[in-house]
């Protein structure tokens, strides 16, 4: 564009009105596309919240469900919480420390090309869909030995992985070399120095990255289906046995006629989300301080 | 500070939950019974499970996963036993590595339909029936249906299917039906677990069939009628081979039961669409078999499960409208049942 | 602080702790890249009998006949395609969207709660979306909005007679677009906010209008971001089974109706998995499964080829919000 002299004329000879009134179109499509999603979301979080809200009560995190019943008798849902508890915790103790020693040997011992490759594999594996991760841990688990709270556990694991590898990578790349260098010259071990120096600053970085892969993996239905979904209406503990969990629990009671099912599918619901909500909000506060915390440190 | 704390809070719940995995070992440790099939059985079996602790302190554990589900989770041994209302095929037999077929229950496959303000136990049979799975006919007030009816108001209201989408027992024993009534669902569709629907909409168990008719209106589906009952949906009284139109109750089924006492070599017994001579017979009925390996290491708690549920488990039935089996096929059973073995 | 040792002694202690922690690190890293070897191993595996049998006439016939013992992949492929390109075709204008609201126009003020809810929406268990798909949105959709389509529209096969129960392909392209919308909103933001001040200012004094500047300023530096992001959209849809199987109707056949149930490949090894009886239904499905991670492989590896070619074009390290 050539620099004209910006007078009226100038400007209304170069359809400056059509341009503006074209500039105001897409700014309101703009703002009715935020509002459509803020729409949205807000329908879809108010169902669950105004439903959920009225069905929950202490039983749903006490009481065993009795299936077949349509209600007459007050019933929860306390085996999936049982089980989502020790499935979950079970899956982080797999993949947190697996992630954490591989985001340090591609930062601080690989070569290039063997970083490359590893980092292809993590986004492979953070592609792969969680269905298909469950076949694969149902045909080297399952058949042959039965479902169990462990095979999917390994499951999870598998889908938390790649998460945690890759915000520990992330975060072990911002601590400064100089922090490394230092420590070597003062004859401090390279093992030492990693895991006395360089791994506490990254601290907040990888507990962020564990926390949001908690967050994804607590609602995951796919990969439980085939691992740990022959469940009865029992209490259980033990990860030897199959344990229902809170989202495979909602899948099934989602599709049943009876409504006193499909409140408790409600209330699930919002513990799972309100549980995923704090868990996320909490890890990008995190996020946020420990990032400014390592920049500010240089 | 926060670092630290969020860390805590992690290790916390890590250590929790590890804890609890490991130094909690369920319950007292009972013997856990695992077993998983037919969503047509689980009504009553769900009946069992407590009743069982209370007679043995067996921990039952049923899974509702489809009779298809149950043959192949038996067969890879994932579970103790599998339930099955299809009898399994010879194919079936040699995948599951010596296993033993046992009928344990008699119920019933009801239609169920949706249409307000019209009564329950409306007529149908077979043919127009196939007709109306296969899309030969897509609405309520269609003349094959009104002639059945004659005096009801039926309402120009289009008709939705529901089928099964997993691999079910009341499936294969409700296309066995068809199959019967009409030849060219015979030829065309045929009979199994799963078949080829034309057209319809899926729903996984018979909970989901039972949901979605309940929730669409012009729905016709089928499930057992023990979900029929408790869901409160209205189902046809279907016509038998005597031309009488017959209700899936008690009397119904064990007039139709009556019509095949002799289980064959793989103990199945096959109950469908019975000859004319039982008038009152309802004839989709079905036997429903348990499917246990021979060999089992829980073979003394397996045995003693089985011989209580088909004799005082059976007592739990007739509310839910299982018909308790007739003797000829309790001794069968039996016989059956004192074979499994460590 | 170690204290100073003779070097021979502190040479060895050195390099055994080394060498632990580099091979204990290593292994695991060795273990990751085993993983994925050994999943789609497995898969390949277990799709054999079909494959081996059929090979890719399985990917395009149109048949799931388990009497017959007749299996194809092609009913379900066209249920995927459909169903993931039109979610993404209402997704992203929605997205871009969003993403421009947030970073030209929105107040102050609104940016960081409507950033917040954007990445609520994505953190939504999709089972969660499938309850409200099936108890909520089917109803509706079934009630009101395709029964008022197809009466003003249905002269175009896509908006053929509603399927009587609420389940329906439609369904399912409104449950994905819910999903794929905040992925690529929140991709898009970050883009966005990384274009460079002066890039923008300057468009903005030679007097284009600001939509002016987004075209030809802002498009253009992110689009192979957006391309990505497009893709990792596309991604998550084609791999979502749990909120689709609940709400799509589970049957077999191609046909362009909208309204009427359908079936896509992630959602049928959802739903007949667990039930599958004799070997070759199950070698079917995870045939099934296998062309899946076929297409997500290849999908997910171009998005990220894409953000990594820009992430080296643009630097490492731009600027968060």
């Amino acid at each position: 564009m050539s620099t004209h002299s910006l007078t009226k004329a100038t400007l209304r000879a170069e359809g400056l009105p059509r341009r503006r009134a074209v500039n105001r179109l897409m700014e309101l499509t703009a703002w009715l596309a935020a509002a459509v999603a803020v729409a949205i979301l807000g329908v879809v979080v108010w169902s669950v919240a105004r439903r959920g809200a009225g069905a929950l009560d202490l039983d749903l995190l006490t009481k065993p469900p009795v299936p077949f019943d349509f209600g007459s008798t007050p019933s929860g849902l306390s085996n999936a919480f049982a089980g989502s508890l020790v499935i979950v915790g079970l899956a982080t103790l797999m993949a947190l420390p697996v992630g954490v020693l591989v985001a340090i040997y591609v930062n601080e011992f690989a070569r290039p090309w063997v970083r490359t490759a590893v980092g292809l594999a993590l986004d492979v594996l953070n592609g792969i869909p969680a269905i298909v991760i469950g076949i694969f841990v149902f045909g080297l688990f399952v058949t042959g030995h039965g479902q169990s709270g462990y095979a999917a556990a390994f499951a999870l694991a598998c889908l938390m992985l790649p998460l945690v590898a890759r915000s520990t990578i992330e975060v072990l790349a911002l601590v400064p070399g100089s922090l490394r260098e230092a420590s070597l010259g003062l004859g401090v071990p390279r093992w030492r120095t990693t895991l006395s120096i360089v791994l506490p600053q990254t601290v907040g970085g990888i507990v962020t990255g564990t926390v949001l892969a908690v967050a994804r993996v607590a609602g995951e239905t796919a990969p439980i289906l085939f691992t740990s979904a022959i469940v009865g209406p029992q209490l259980h503990w033990d990860p030897h046995h199959a344990l229902q969990t809170v989202p495979v629990a909602i899948f099934e009671l989602s599709e049943s006629p009876d409504p006193s099912d499909h409140a408790r599918a409600w209330a699930a619901a919002l513990v799972l989300l309100l549980f995923i909500l704090c868990t996320s909000l909490a890890a990008r506060r995190l996020a946020a301080r420990s990032r400014a915390g390592i920049v500010s440190s240089r | 500070m926060n670092r630290i704390l969020a860390a805590a809070v992690a290790a916390a719940f890590m250590v929790t939950s590890c804890a609890l995995a490991v130094a909690a070992p369920g319950k007292q440790s009972s013997t856990t019974l695992t077993g998983a099939g037919s969503t047509f059985v689980d009504p009553l079996v769900q009946q069992w499970v407590p009743a069982v602790a209370q007679a043995y302190g067996y921990e039952l554990q049923y899974s509702p996963i489809g009779s298809g589900g149950g043959v192949a989770a038996v067969s890879s041994r994932t579970v103790d036993f599998g339930a099955s209302d299809a009898p399994l095929s010879r194919d079936q037999f040699g995948a599951c590595k010596g296993c033993v077929q046992i009928p344990w229950a008699l119920s019933a496959t009801s239609v169920i339909y949706n249409v307000q303000g019209v009564r329950n136990l409306l007529h149908m049979n077979g043919a127009t029936l196939a007709k109306i799975f296969s899309g030969a006919i897509t609405s309520w007030n269609d003349p094959a249906i009104r002639k059945l009816n004659k005096g009801v108001a039926l309402p120009d209201l289009k008709i939705a299917t529901v089928h099964r989408s997993d691999n079910s027992g009341t499936t294969f024993n409700f296309t066995d039906f068809l199959s019967s009534a009409s030849p060219q669902w015979r030829s065309k569709i045929g009979t199994g677990v799963a078949v080829s629907w034309p057209g319809g909409t899926g729903s996984r168990g018979s909970s989901g069939v039972a949901a979605t008719v309940a929730q669409t209106p012009g729905a016709i589906g089928y499930v057992d009628v023990a979900y029929a009952l408790k869901s409160r949906l209205t189902y046809f009284a279907m016509q038998n081979r005597s031309g009488k139109f017959a209700t899936p109750g008690l009397k119904g089924i064990l007039a139709a039961a009556s019509s095949d006492q002799k289980p064959d070599g793989t103990n199945a017994l096959s109950i469908v669409d019975p000859p004319k001579k039982y008038p009152l017979a309802y004839p989709i009925s079905t036997f429903t078999y348990v499917i246990v390996p021979l060999q089992s290491q829980k073979a003394p708690e397996l045995k003693k499960f089985l011989f209580w549920a088909v004799t005082k488990g059976q007592k739990a039935g007739p509310r839910l409208l299982f018909q308790p089996i007739p003797k000829p096929v309790l001794v069968v059973a039996e016989k059956a049942i004192a074979r499994i073995h460590a | 602080m170690e204290a100073l040792e003779p070097p021979r002694l502190a040479v060895r202690r050195f390099r055994a702790g080394d060498l632990s922690l580099q091979t204990v690190a290593g292994a695991a890293a060795l273990a990751a890249a085993f993983l994925v070897c050994l999943i789609a191993y497995t898969i390949v595996r277990d799709a054999k009998p079909a494959w081996s049998k059929d090979g890719l006439a399985f990917v395009t016939r149109d048949a799931w006949d388990p009497v017959k013992h007749v299996y194809g992949a092609g009913s379900f492929l066209f249920g995927t395609a459909v169903t993931s390109l039109v979610a993404l075709a209402l997704a992203a204008p929605l997205a871009l969207g969003v993403a421009l609201f947030l970073t030209e126009l929105a107040p102050r003020r609104l940016r960081g709660p409507v950033t917040a809810l954007v990445e609520t929406l994505a953190a939504i268990p999709s089972v969660v979306i499938g309850l409200w798909g099936i108890l909520v949105l089917g109803p509706i959709l079934r009630d009101h909005v395709e029964p008022a389509l197809h009466s003003t529209l249905g002269f175009i096969p896509l908006f053929g007679p509603p399927a009587s129960t609420g389940s329906s392909v439609f369904t399912a392209i409104v449950v994905l677009t819910i999903m794929i919308l905040p992925i690529v909103a929140s991709i898009s933001r970050e883009l966005f906010l990384g274009v460079p001040g002066e890039l923008k200012e300057g468009a903005l004094a030679l007097g284009t209008t600001r939509w002016e500047m987004v075209r030809g300023v802002m498009f253009p530096y992110a689009r192979g971001g957006i391309a990505a992001a497009l893709i990792l959209g596309l991604g998550r849809a084609v791999g979502e089974a749990i909120a689709v199987t609940q709400v799509i109707g589970s049957s077999v056949g191609i046909h362009w109706n909208l309204f009427a149930t359908g079936d896509t490949l992630a959602s049928k090894i959802a739903a007949s998995y667990q039930g599958a009886e004799d070997g070759a239904q199950v070698a079917s499905l995870v045939y099934l499964a296998l062309i899946l991670l076929v297409f997500s492989l290849v999908m997910n590896v171009s998005a990220q080829l894409i953000v990594r070619r820009v992430a080296r074009r643009q630097g490492i390290g731009a600027a968060r919000a």
